[in-house]
């Protein structure tokens, strides 16, 4: 590929400058367009990921290996709090939680229901979760205490309690004793997700601990990773260590949450599909604006075959010139889908009907679409590959009539 | 239609950076039923004088007047009209749309004046007959001859009996049987219907037909006679 | 100009056969066409079916076009708050027929154990066959019976519920709620029948007991949690609404679907302005081809379009002729896009298996089959959006060639 085929590429190109642009200007619209759709996608992802997993169930669980089909209290894990900080230790992570679980009746003075109570250590789960930081009345439980409970919005309303009001709860213990106590409502929390205001209700991990006679145990170790990224890493980290335990297992957030990962993965599907459309569509424009140009330059390569160039090098100038087109539009069209993009990360961007919408993934009403390297490249990567394939036929088209066609023209 | 009058018509032309002179202060008058010859070497603005005449080109200055209406000023719409009423064109080359057969070229301005289809049908085929192209109705022009070509052009220019035919070099691509019989058809057309015929041309043949020569030079007309007509050899093809 | 001056019949036949002058240029350009329009109506087809479902869905789930309950209820949805059956002007006006289905039904908060375990649940106290009606209840049991009548002594619960249980069809169980004095009220029910349901959250939730059963042991003769009503159209519910409004006591509350579930309305709304947005972006991509081929074509025939002007052709004959061409091009377009829509959505229309991703489905509320549905209406607004943007995209090259100056195009090399 030498210079010449270079400048006689791009002046190929500007001589039908209307018909160039035109095609460009399909690349940069789809190039922008995709751009600015994979941020905002991308950007929303991460963020519902981060908001659900953040909210409660954190990137890694360590289980009972029967407990995720069967949430039994039984299936419990020897003594989660040491666990938990042999974790902490080893893994140099404080965003691990020890929690355990169990089922009760929980009476107020008007009220009774039947819930999922939990126990928590109150020093590590707010690193874990969110709710702790959402008490908007009163305040967390305290690491230590007994008799205190932390509810959701929702529940206190139904249960019709308030803040220093007392809840009686009666369960069923380890071994199938009798479990019951009373606890005062130090805080209730409001997280906006209905499922955790409503049925959530949290104590102290020792205090449950005695409550239900689980001596030691507990259900589940909660580890909150701070970059998604280092998930697998740490997978693997925490199983290594985790190895000789017997019926321990280890679950990520995708056992976890399998509907977080699943309604992502539909609504990727449902994208692509989308982009696809819209790359067929510029391939198309390409093909038809390359063949006409080989078509109508018939004779000129007849020419230029007389004086000596091989049809293998004709053939190659039009792909250079579709090279050539398409990086104009992946330059312009990563550039404009920037700008716009760039704009709306810092001033947001909503529709009607997206805040309903957004409160069901755990998202915020206005989403700021986040830019990175893969939202600005891969759509219009795709484009551009796209268009160099389309370009194909024109150019074996080319290679392979040129030369009976050229004698005739000529 | 009646008398064409030209009034000092003016027209340059840009070619890159050179202004050419089209027309230098002509001034023209033709009645109705004149048979005109426009001739001189290229560039003398025989053309030029031509699209002013047929209102496809306004003049820089001066006047043309068609009867009582003054086209010089009329708008795009209304010349159109004009041309496709009242004036038939015979151009030099491309004189045919590529996509209709030749019967259909020569509907075609029948087509748009709104003439009803059988009736055209019958006057096409006609025309094409007296022009010697008949069995050829249904070719396209790329399918025939550039002789061929030329005459379907006529028979088009003629086959709604315009007022006016203006032609430029309408015999360039004839052998001599042709452009014979096609002098002889435009003479006839002349007589019998009074159309007035202006023709821009090289050829002396053509020339002989003319009742009048006018004979330009840069842009400016230099003689103008009236003359016997001197049909030229008849050869019996 | 007078459209009737204009001579269709020479117009048409230079449009139609100028498209077919470079066939494979117009053959690439219909062929983008074409999968455009199919894309349009193909992808709407789906994304309506899903809205469909979900609408559905949250509506069986409510249950109901709209409900009737205690001001109190949605706060504090407890015993206490039960109102009486409906009686008097409003018995009549939901027994009229603009009324297709209504309901009374208990929803009280309540504890059930088994022999190995308790859970939380969602106790409902239903007219098994009026509620089958409206959320198809009946249809969804997959082992032993259905409720029969109001005063069933069993109790139907969800096969997920039974897993967490330890329990199965034929055992007894022991449910536990209050009563308006806050006391305790218990009984042993036995398991007559096991539902699966589409959505997985509500079968470990929903328990279905018979109503007089329910109303017995929770001492609420004669009252009821929710009245629950149907109505001919989803969409269409003012009137229905305020003949409701006018019959009921002022101390009820009374809601529509979209006032009790804000995310299904908006659902909807989002939806039409999607399909717009899809149909345009898809049309934009295409115009730049549209365009490009209208000026080639335009380009090729400059020496032609000199030439009828010269003729006699008025300029805006010529804008006509070329935007005939366009016309013909979309139209071809349409049709086999149009075509290829149908023929691809009508296979699917038994439904599509998507339970691969039935978790995540459920998460916004949609069943795990996929139902496309192909409407007129959908149809209908693709096909005049691209004839109509279409015919506006062509506007351009039809005008820029009815500017052309015969002499020059006519001299043009």
């Amino acid at each position: 590929m030498s210079n010449v085929s270079l400048r006689l590429a791009w002046r190929n190109l500007w001589r039908h400058k209307r018909r160039t642009w035109l095609t460009v200007g399909a690349m940069i619209f789809s190039n922008s367009l995709l751009v600015f759709s994979m941020s905002l996608q991308f950007g929303s992802y991460d963020m519902m990921i981060e908001n659900t997993l953040y909210g409660f169930s954190g990137h890694i669980q360590v289980q009972h290996q029967r407990y995720l089909d069967e949430p039994k209290m039984r299936y419990a894990l020897p003594d989660v709090a040491g666990t938990a900080q042999d974790l902490r230790d080893q893994l140099k992570l404080q965003s691990i939680s020890a929690r355990a679980s169990g089922f009760a009746l929980a009476s107020s003075n008007e009220r009774s229901f039947g819930l999922q109570i939990l126990g928590v250590d109150a020093q590590h789960e707010p690193l874990v979760s969110t709710i702790p930081g959402l008490v908007k009345q009163g305040r967390y439980l305290e690491a230590g205490n007994s008799g205190e409970i932390v509810i959701g919005s929702v529940l206190a309303r139904n249960l019709k309690v308030d803040l220093g009001d007392e809840i009686t709860f009666i369960g069923s213990g380890l071994d199938a004793s009798f479990a019951a106590g009373v606890v005062q409502v130090v805080g209730i929390f409001e997280s906006g997700i209905a499922e955790l205001d409503r049925s959530m209700a949290q104590i102290n991990l020792a205090y449950f601990q005695a409550v239900f006679s689980m001596q030691q145990k507990g259900h589940s170790i909660a580890i909150r990773v701070p970059h998604i990224e280092d998930v697998d890493a740490l997978l693997q980290q925490a199983a290594g260590l985790l190895a000789g335990r017997e019926q321990v297992a280890l679950r990520d957030w995708e056992a976890l949450q399998p509907g977080l990962k699943q309604a992502i993965q539909a609504d990727m599907t449902s994208a692509w599909f989308m982009y696809m459309v819209l790359i067929v569509l510029v391939a198309f424009s390409v093909l038809n604006t390359q063949l006409m140009s080989v078509l109508e330059r018939t004779r000129e390569f007849g020419t230029m075959m007389a004086l000596g160039l091989k049809p293998s090098r004709l053939s190659q100038l039009v792909m250079i010139e579709t090279a050539m087109m398409s990086s104009l539009g992946l330059v312009l069209g990563v550039l404009i889908g920037f700008a716009i993009t760039w704009y709306l990360s810092i001033v947001g961007f909503s529709y009607p009907g997206m805040e309903e919408m957004a409160a069901k993934f755990n998202l915020p009403g206005r989403m700021y679409p986040s830019i990175s390297l893969v939202s600005m490249m891969l759509g219009p990567g795709i484009v551009t590959i796209g268009s160099l394939l389309a370009a194909i036929y024109p150019a074996l088209r080319l290679y392979l009539l040129l030369p009976v066609e050229a004698m005739r023209a000529v | 239609m009646s008398t064409i009058r030209c009034h000092q018509l003016c027209k340059t032309f840009k070619q890159g950076e050179e202004i050419i002179t089209g027309l230098d202060h002509v001034n023209i008058v033709i009645e109705e039923g004149e048979f005109v010859c426009l001739s001189g070497p290229s560039g003398s603005g025989k053309t030029t004088l031509l699209n002013a005449i047929g209102g496809l080109d306004t003049p820089d200055s001066g006047e043309i007047h068609m009867g009582d209406t003054r086209i010089d000023q009329l708008g795009k719409g209304p010349l159109a009209d004009m041309r496709l009423h009242h004036i038939g064109f015979v151009f030099q080359a491309y004189n045919l749309i590529p996509v209709l057969s030749a019967q259909e070229n020569v509907e075609f301005v029948m087509q748009v004046q709104g003439v009803p289809a059988q009736q055209r049908a019958r006057k096409a085929r006609a025309i094409l007959k007296e022009v010697g192209l008949e069995g050829m109705q249904d070719r396209r022009p790329a399918q025939l001859s550039g002789g061929q070509q030329q005459r379907v052009a006529v028979a088009r220019a003629i086959v709604s009996h315009p007022d006016l035919v203006l032609a430029d070099e309408p015999t360039a691509n004839l052998d001599s049987v042709a452009s014979t019989h096609l002098m002889k058809l435009f003479a006839e057309l002349n007589q019998h219907h009074r159309i007035t015929f202006v023709i821009a041309t090289h050829d002396q043949r053509v020339m002989g037909y003319a009742k009048r020569l006018i004979k330009m030079q840069d842009g400016k007309i230099i003689s103008d006679e009236f003359q016997q007509v001197q049909p030229g050899e008849e050869i019996e093809a | 100009m007078p459209l009737s001056n204009l001579p269709f019949t020479v117009l048409f036949t230079l449009s139609w056969r100028n498209l077919w002058r470079n066939h494979r240029r117009t053959a690439i350009m219909l062929g983008a066409i074409s999968v455009g329009v199919w894309a349009m109506i193909f992808m709407t087809a789906l994304m309506r079916g899903m809205v469909n479902d979900m609408l559905d869905q949250g509506i069986r789930n409510l249950p109901g076009h709209i409900q009737i309950y205690h001001p109190d209820f949605r706060d504090d949805p407890s015993v206490v708050n039960s109102i009486p059956a409906p009686s008097g002007q409003l018995l009549a006006v939901l027994n009229q027929p603009g009324t297709r289905q209504w309901a009374t039904r208990i929803k009280v908060p309540a504890v059930i154990a088994s022999e190995r375990d308790s859970r939380g649940i969602n106790l409902l106290g239903i007219e098994p066959a009026r509620e089958d009606a409206i959320t198809g209840i009946g249809g969804q049991i997959v082992e032993g019976r259905y409720l029969n009548g109001v005063d069933d002594k069993g109790i139907v619960i969800g096969a997920k519920l039974a897993q967490r249980l330890e329990t199965r069809l034929g055992k007894r169980v022991v449910i536990m709620s209050q009563d308006p004095e806050n006391n305790i009220r218990e009984r042993g029910f036995r398991i007559v029948g096991i539902y699966s349901a589409k959505m997985p959250g509500l079968e470990e939730f929903n328990v279905y007991s018979a109503r007089a059963t329910l109303q017995k042991l929770l001492n609420i003769d004669g009252l009821v949690s929710q009245i629950v009503i149907v109505g001919d159209d989803f969409r269409d519910l003012q009137d229905l609404y305020q003949d409701i409004r006018q019959a009921t006591p002022q101390a009820f509350e009374i809601k529509a679907w979209y006032e009790i579930d804000g995310y299904l309305n908006s659902m909807l709304k989002m939806m039409d302005g999607f399909v717009l947005v899809w149909i345009i972006i898809i049309f934009l991509a295409l115009s730049f081809g549209l365009v490009n081929t209208l000026m080639m074509s335009v380009f090729e025939r400059v020496r032609e379009i000199g030439l009828i002007q010269a003729l006699g052709m008025r300029p805006g004959m010529i804008v006509c002729q070329i935007l005939l061409e366009s016309l013909l091009l979309l139209l071809i377009g349409l049709i086999i896009g149009n075509s290829l829509a149908i023929l691809t959505v009508k296979p699917l229309e038994s439904g599509l298996d998507v339970s691969m991703v039935a978790e995540g489905l459920a998460m916004m509320g949609a069943s795990s089959t996929l139902y496309p549905s192909l409407t007129l209406a959908d149809m209908l607004l693709a096909n005049s959006v691209v004839i109509l943007l279409g015919i506006l995209t062509s506007i351009l090259p039809a005008w820029q060639a009815a500017r052309l100056d015969p002499v020059q195009a006519l001299n043009t090399t």
